[in-house]
């Protein structure tokens, strides 16, 4: 009965649509019920790809991140709201304690409301830095769109971002212009390398506050790339924050509009940034799972790693120094709906650590095969001539993937007694091994002839 | 569209078909200067820029030189306070920016002052020009402006120290690292091990030699096998048994096989050399040793 029981519930599983790898729970927090009305069709896409979509008000008592200390969502979407505080269920503390339990956030700013106080904590907590002014948006006199901002040019039109820098996949990209109205333009701190820009501004581009009387801007917050309209944060725990610097990108009015660029008609593609942009944020994209772990004596045999949980992994605890040890490692990439063989972005590698306190080796792993969903990654080497306890360790930290850090320890141990060279085949001790036969042969003589020899004349002449 | 000759980006190629239907941002009397610390006023480099062609040769800032720009920025033909008034410089292999702003006036003039002091440390090791572009724009339908004006060398004085900042973490992949093994023992040239060997195993036949011109034989062989055959060859082989034994536990044997055969060996050895050395003491006595 187990087998039949087993086959529904894969069957079950299949049938569920695209659906994040960590899971399907989402709050979005919003302020009024009218405003829901601006996102549906962005809601309506997040329950179509299987999201159990909770709305909530700041001001609802019913409220929580957390049940019994848990979470009691996997996902939230903070929306702007109008009032100045998100009220006690959203502290920046608490947001903070959701990321440290995994949970993802997407957070979406506003130039129009003000920032509430605990999201502006919570991302100087983060290091990410925005405009303190109310209403500071960011404006190109560029690339803006001209039908909809041709006075104030406050509406951006913008491509899709491309790589951040080589050896980074791309999870934004696509063909179109992203609409980005009147945003909230935010800085990173250099010192983290766990956050990571998303979307930047151009080179023009400034941000700059309405309110100002002045008629040139002077001191602006920021200018050109360094100015970020959408960035990322992914903790230690892989728990990801997006920051989106203008909410409206999410809203139907601007999800598939006309606009024009320059002189040039084009369409907004805002449905589809939105889509990479939380698909990425609730972990349906740029998810790693490591599957096992092999390593083995490298004898010239190569031996296939079997990727079945049935089998364990039975590595060997102990190896000599100087021994040629092969190791593999199964990875797997989630994407939307199912696992799929991770291949690093070009320049990239996964890399092996062979260490006892610090690396021995660190060694460019390559993919040896594949398997339906997963890639199987490998590289031999020689143990290093030092004893000790080391360890196997990968570790595979990438903006935008989720972190991956595996260890097996092994021993290396010394020569046995019996394992080093004879003497004989060393050639410098031959003259010491010549010495040991030529005493040998000596002694046995002189046995012989302290037993066996009879008195010359000369001795009994010399003893009269 | 006389911008499309000067700079190349797609954007601004756009914003440049735009320049027939609205008035265009642009700049006049543009002078760019370069002073020296101490030179008097009017001392230095001066040359002036053209909002239509790059300058050919490449401006230098010295350590204590200070780049002056004073330009006037116009809308169409009129001299106009625009909202946003840049000097963009660019790295051109890194694609850094740093913005500069000129503050302008009611009137249109604008003006910036730059040192070596305010520039990011990687434009001070940067080994090409750096392109600086001035960028003009405001609200409303006008086209904005930019366009590189000049190169920018930096001439930094090499016997001043800079402090680079250590670069921040960021996640990539490492250098590898492959462990150095250490060198394996090494054994002296074979022909010099040989001749060794050789002149140790020569000491074999010099002993023998030696012992013959002294007179030593084997001559009593016969007569002692003959008063004490069995302890005689059981002493004898003992001993070249014993030589077996060590032998083998040379090349093969281990503690536990050896000990055992060196025992029995041994009191073999011990039982009938009692015997033969009485035999041998018995020759003594009789005088024929």
């Amino acid at each position: 009965m187990r087998w039949l029981f087993s086959l529904v519930v894969v069957a079950l599983l299949a049938a569920v649509q695209a659906v994040s790898f960590t899971g399907k729970r989402l709050l979005v927090v919003l302020d009024e019920a009218s405003e829901k009305e601006k996102y549906s069709v962005f809601l309506g896409d997040l329950e179509g790809r299987g999201f159990h979509v909770t709305t909530e008000s700041p001001k609802s008592d019913s409220l929580s991140l957390f049940r019994h200390g848990e979470r009691a969502y996997d996902h939230v979407v903070l929306l702007p709201a109008k009032s100045k505080g998100l009220g006690p269920a959203l502290t920046a503390n608490l947001i903070l304690d959701f990321l440290k339990k995994e949970g993802n956030i997407l957070l979406a700013l506003s130039s129009e409301s003000a920032t509430p106080t605990s999201v502006q904590s919570l991302l100087l907590e983060l290091d990410i830095h925005i405009p303190s002014d109310k209403g500071a948006l960011v404006v190109d006199h560029f690339n803006y769109d001209s039908s909809s901002a041709s006075e104030k040019h406050d509406v951006l039109l913008l491509p899709y971002p491309t790589n951040l820098k080589s050896g980074v996949k791309n999870y934004f990209g696509g063909d179109g212009y992203i609409a980005v109205p009147r945003a909230v333009g935010q800085t990173l701190g250099n010192e983290s390398p766990l956050l990571a820009p998303i979307l930047r501004a151009p080179s023009t581009a400034y941000s700059y506050n309405p309110k100002d009387e002045a008629d040139t801007v002077e001191d602006p917050f920021a200018t050109g790339s360094q100015l970020n309209l959408v960035s990322a944060v992914q903790a230690h725990n892989s728990a990801r924050l997006a920051v989106l610097g203008s909410a409206e990108i999410l809203q139907n009015a601007w999800f598939a509009e006309k606009a024009t660029l320059a002189g040039k008609d084009i369409k907004t593609a805002n449905r589809d940034f939105a889509e990479k942009l939380s698909s990425w944020t609730f972990k349906e994209t740029g998810v790693l799972k490591v599957g096992k772990l092999i390593h083995y004596l490298d004898e010239g045999v190569s031996k296939k790693l079997n990727s079945s949980v049935a089998v364990p992994e039975n590595n060997p605890k102990i190896y000599r120094i100087k021994q040629d040890v092969a190791f593999q490692v199964e990875i797997s990439e989630y994407s939307n709906t199912h696992l799929t063989p991770f291949v690093p972005a070009d320049g990239d590698s996964i890399q092996l650590e062979f260490s006892m306190l610090s690396p021995f080796h660190r060694l460019d792993l390559t993919p040896i095969s594949q398997t339906a969903n997963s890639t199987i990654f490998g590289v031999s080497f020689k143990t290093p001539d030092q004893h000790g306890i080391f360890n196997f360790h990968v570790k595979y930290n990438r903006p935008f993937l989720t972190n991956i850090e595996e260890k097996r320890q092994v021993t290396v141990r010394h020569f046995a007694h019996d394992e080093w060279p004879r003497s004989w085949q060393i050639s410098g001790a031959w003259v010491w091994i010549g010495g040991i036969w030529v005493t040998v042969l000596g002694w046995v003589a002189f046995v012989g002839l302290w037993l066996y020899s009879a008195p010359t004349e000369k001795s009994i002449k010399k003893t009269q | 569209m006389k911008l499309l000759h000067s700079f190349t980006s797609s954007l601004i190629v756009s914003g440049a078909c735009l320049a027939s239907a609205a008035s265009s941002w642009s700049f006049q009397d543009a002078t760019i200067a370069i002073q020296s610390k101490g030179a008097g006023v009017g001392a230095g480099t001066k040359e002036t820029l053209n909002p239509n062609t790059p300058l050919a040769k490449s401006v230098s800032l010295g350590a204590t030189d200070t780049l002056k720009l004073l330009l006037t920025t116009t809308d169409g033909k009129k001299a106009k306070r625009p909202h946003q008034a840049f000097l963009t410089l660019t790295d051109p292999t890194t694609g850094l920016e740093e913005s500069f702003v000129l503050s302008v006036k009611e009137n249109g003039k604008g003006k910036v002052d730059l040192t070596q002091k305010d520039l990011p440390v990687q434009f001070l090791t940067s080994a090409k020009p750096i392109p600086a572009s001035i960028v003009i724009g405001s609200f409303g339908s006008s086209t904005a402006y930019k366009s590189t004006a000049f190169d920018l060398n930096v001439s930094r004085d090499p016997n001043v120290p800079l402090a680079i900042p250590e670069p921040p973490t960021r996640y990539a992949a490492e250098q590898e690292i492959h462990h150095i093994f250490r060198d394996d023992p090494r054994s002296p040239p074979k022909i010099i091990t040989l001749v060794f060997a050789a002149a140790v195993l020569g000491a074999v036949p010099v002993l023998l030699g030696v012992w013959a011109t002294l007179g030593a034989n084997v001559n009593h062989f016969g007569k002692a096998f003959g008063n004490a055959p069995i302890s005689h060859g059981l002493f004898f082989g003992s001993i070249l048994a014993m030589e077996g034994i060590f032998f083998l536990y040379y090349t093969s044997w281990n503690l536990f096989q050896t000990l055992p055969a060196a025992t029995i060996v041994g009191s073999v050895a011990f039982l009938s050399g009692s015997r033969a050395l009485s035999e041998v003491q018995e020759r003594r006595l009789a005088g024929l040793r």
